[in-house]
């Protein structure tokens, strides 16, 4: 027989149950009830299944808009180290001194543009370094005034330091190159001593010009007295970029073919195009067999999760829903974590890229486009193809699904 | 309402034809309890399957309210069996994602809904556990999930498969009292081996080897 004190405690533990249960109710109540069947709530109860899908294609996305973003920073970089010829057209008698007054005044005559200014400067060749090794690149020698309007055309507003002077074994260089080769005022950016960055004297950084653009300039007086053959060249500026774009493609063609040797800045880029274009179709070979086994493994994952879910569909068609219903929901899903994992993959991308540049690349001067569209649009085949897999492995699957099979046990 | 007109269910296993139903001529009436009772494999389950549309016979027919199941498309079958019919099975099948209430809410879906599927659940002694997720429910309370699902929008007609099997007795007849209690107006076809469980039902059909045997 149960004591008083029990039957108190008894009925004190229903009536605190009974509370409970009360609450519950109440609770339940208020509680918002999601739309069962939206790909959003299977997705989001299901995180230990969506998150892995996700992260595959984060993952693939992130590897091939890496790959891309790192190999197109190899032309990215001869772009931006050689920008300075956009505001030039350079041209070099080619070791006939005798050639240049002539070249000159052909080029005066006729060119299609206005001339602004035209250059005789002194070239001697230097180094400078980038991902992918050492790059040849150009120390101008040039007269007290050109080396002023050099620096101003190449977008210089400040000079730290000083320009060189007459004769002086002296240089100014551009903050790119001063990161790139670690030089401070002070600091040697030629020596005896050194193959690739050789002078007769130690050439003393003097200036340090703040702008975007690469370039060393010393003393055409020093160059002139120093170095071997005795050469000079040409650099004819237009007034602004559209006819200097034009002027280079005329000087090109007026002397194609003769001793002169004319540089221009659409040469770069289409000599780099050419270079690059082997390595290109590579990587697209690459990348398509990369985007074929993710998709090929997206595909395996996606059916395994789907056949973890036979009875789900089985139930739902049984009691009703039709295979179309059924199809749209699944593909509705797909579409969501796999414009998820892309969108996903394209912002930790752009973040990794970011970061890579400030940490790795910016401290060296080393060139990286954050904002590499074509990096990006190579991971559009990702979600395209697994899409397809997944939508065709989906209505394979409702093809010839039998709900009975699910409802008495047959097919789980 | 529903008539099956000599309807007979065939397939073939290793290259003989099997009859898992064979000529049966049944009504279901309005507002009626048929019970359907047989030994395992005597083919109640086809019936019930060919009775709602899930199955479609090999000969014979099968008419909803005058319309032919057999002539009826597969859409609009699923169309018929999510708006007018409703369904337990032996087993207590639930998503393992969504609430009680969810789950009550898949046979119907729409907010509109969720007073009615509160209070089914409420009736069925699951209130307090509209937000619980099927693994924290017992047997019993999934199969009254299940009910409350089948019975959610008043359906014209539930079908309802051996819904105790996976239960012990007295769970099983609560819950074939609960389906038959709470049914309102509409038609209950029950099938099971158990006729314990058909105390309440207004008519009761036997099956043997797929034939019908006779009503009481």
């Amino acid at each position: 027989m149960r004591s008083s004190s029990d039957t108190e405690g008894t009925s004190e533990t229903d009536n605190r149950n009974a509370k409970d249960a009360q609450s519950e109710v109440q609770l339940s109540r208020k509680r918002r009830v999601l739309r069962p069947l939206a790909p959003s709530t299977y997705l989001l109860r299901n995180a230990g299944k969506t998150i892995p899908l996700t992260a595959v294609i984060v993952l693939a996305v992130m590897l091939v808009s890496g790959i891309i973003a790192m190999i197109d920073s190899i032309p990215y970089s001869i772009r931006i180290v050689y920008r300075y010829a956009k505001e030039e057209t350079g041209i070099t008698p080619r070791g006939d001194p005798s050639l240049l007054p002539q070249l000159v005044s052909t080029i005066k005559e006729h060119s299609p543009v206005r001339i602004e200014r035209i250059i005789i400067c002194r070239a001697s060749s230097a180094i400078v370094r980038s991902i992918v090794g050492k790059w040849p690149f150009v120390m101008l020698g040039l007269t007290q005034d050109d080396m002023r309007y050099y620096a101003a055309r190449q977008g210089c507003g400040r000079v730290i330091g000083r320009y060189p002077n007459p004769g002086a074994p002296e240089a100014i260089v551009s903050r790119p190159v001063a990161k790139n080769l670690g030089l401070k005022i002070g600091s040697t950016v030629l020596k005896p001593d050194d193959i690739e960055n050789y002078a007769p004297d130690k050439i003393k950084v003097v200036g340090i010009a703040e702008t975007d653009r690469w370039f060393m300039i010393d003393s055409i007086e020093y160059q002139r007295d120093n170095y071997f053959p005795p050469v000079d060249d040409a650099l004819i500026f237009a007034h602004n970029s559209v006819d200097q774009n034009k002027l280079d493609h005329w000087t090109v063609k007026k002397f194609k073919g003769q001793r002169p040797l004319v540089f221009a800045y659409f040469q770069i880029e289409q000599n780099t195009r050419e270079m690059f274009a082997t390595l290109y179709l590579i990587l697209n070979v690459v990348i398509s067999a990369l985007a074929l086994v993710i998709t090929f493994m997206m595909g395996m994952l996606m059916n395994i999760y789907q056949s973890q879910r036979l009875v789900e569909f089985g139930l739902l068609q049984a009691i009703g829903y039709t295979k179309h219903q059924l199809l749209r929901r699944v593909l509705l899903e797909s579409v969501s974590v796999i414009a998820l994992g892309w969108l996903l993959g394209l912002i930790l991308t752009f973040g990794l890229l970011n970061l890579a540049s400030k940490v790795l690349m910016e401290p060296k001067a080393y060139s990286l486009d954050v904002f590499d569209v074509q990096a990006y649009c190579y991971t559009i085949p990702i979600p395209l193809s697994i899409l397809i897999v997944a939508t065709f492995t989906v209505i394979l699957r409702f093809r010839k699904f039998d709900p009975v099979g699910v409802v008495e046990r047959r097919l789980v | 309402m529903i008539r099956a007109e000599a309807a007979s269910l065939a397939y073939l296993d290793q290259g003989r034809k099997v009859y898992a139903c064979q000529e049966i001529d049944l009504g279901v009436q309005e507002n009626e309890f048929l019970g359907i009772l047989g030994p395992s494999g005597s083919g109640k389950s086809s019936l019930l399957y060919l009775l709602s549309g899930l199955k479609i016979p090999t000969s014979g027919d099968v008419l909803y309210n005058g319309a032919s199941l057999t002539k009826m498309p597969e859409e609009e079958r699923s169309r018929l069996r999510i708006g007018e019919f409703g369904f337990v099975f032996q087993q207590p099948y639930l998503l393992g994602y969504l609430t009680s209430l969810e789950n009550v809410l898949v046979s119907k879906p729409g907010e509109s809904r969720v007073d009615e599927a509160m209070e089914l659940l409420d009736r069925l002694g699951l209130g307090h556990k509209t937000h619980r997720h099927p693994h924290e429910l017992s047997g019993g309370e999934r199969q009254r999930v299940c009910v409350a699902r089948a019975l959610l929008g008043f359906p014209k007609v539930v079908f309802a498969d051996e819904p105790t099997a996976a239960l012990d007795h007295s769970n099983g007849l609560s819950v074939v009292k609960l389906l038959n209690g709470m049914r309102a107006n509409g038609s209950l076809v029950m099938v099971t081996h158990d006729p314990s469980m058909l105390e309440e039902a207004d008519r009761i059909v036997r099956l043997a080897d797929g034939r019908l045997l006779h009503s009481n």
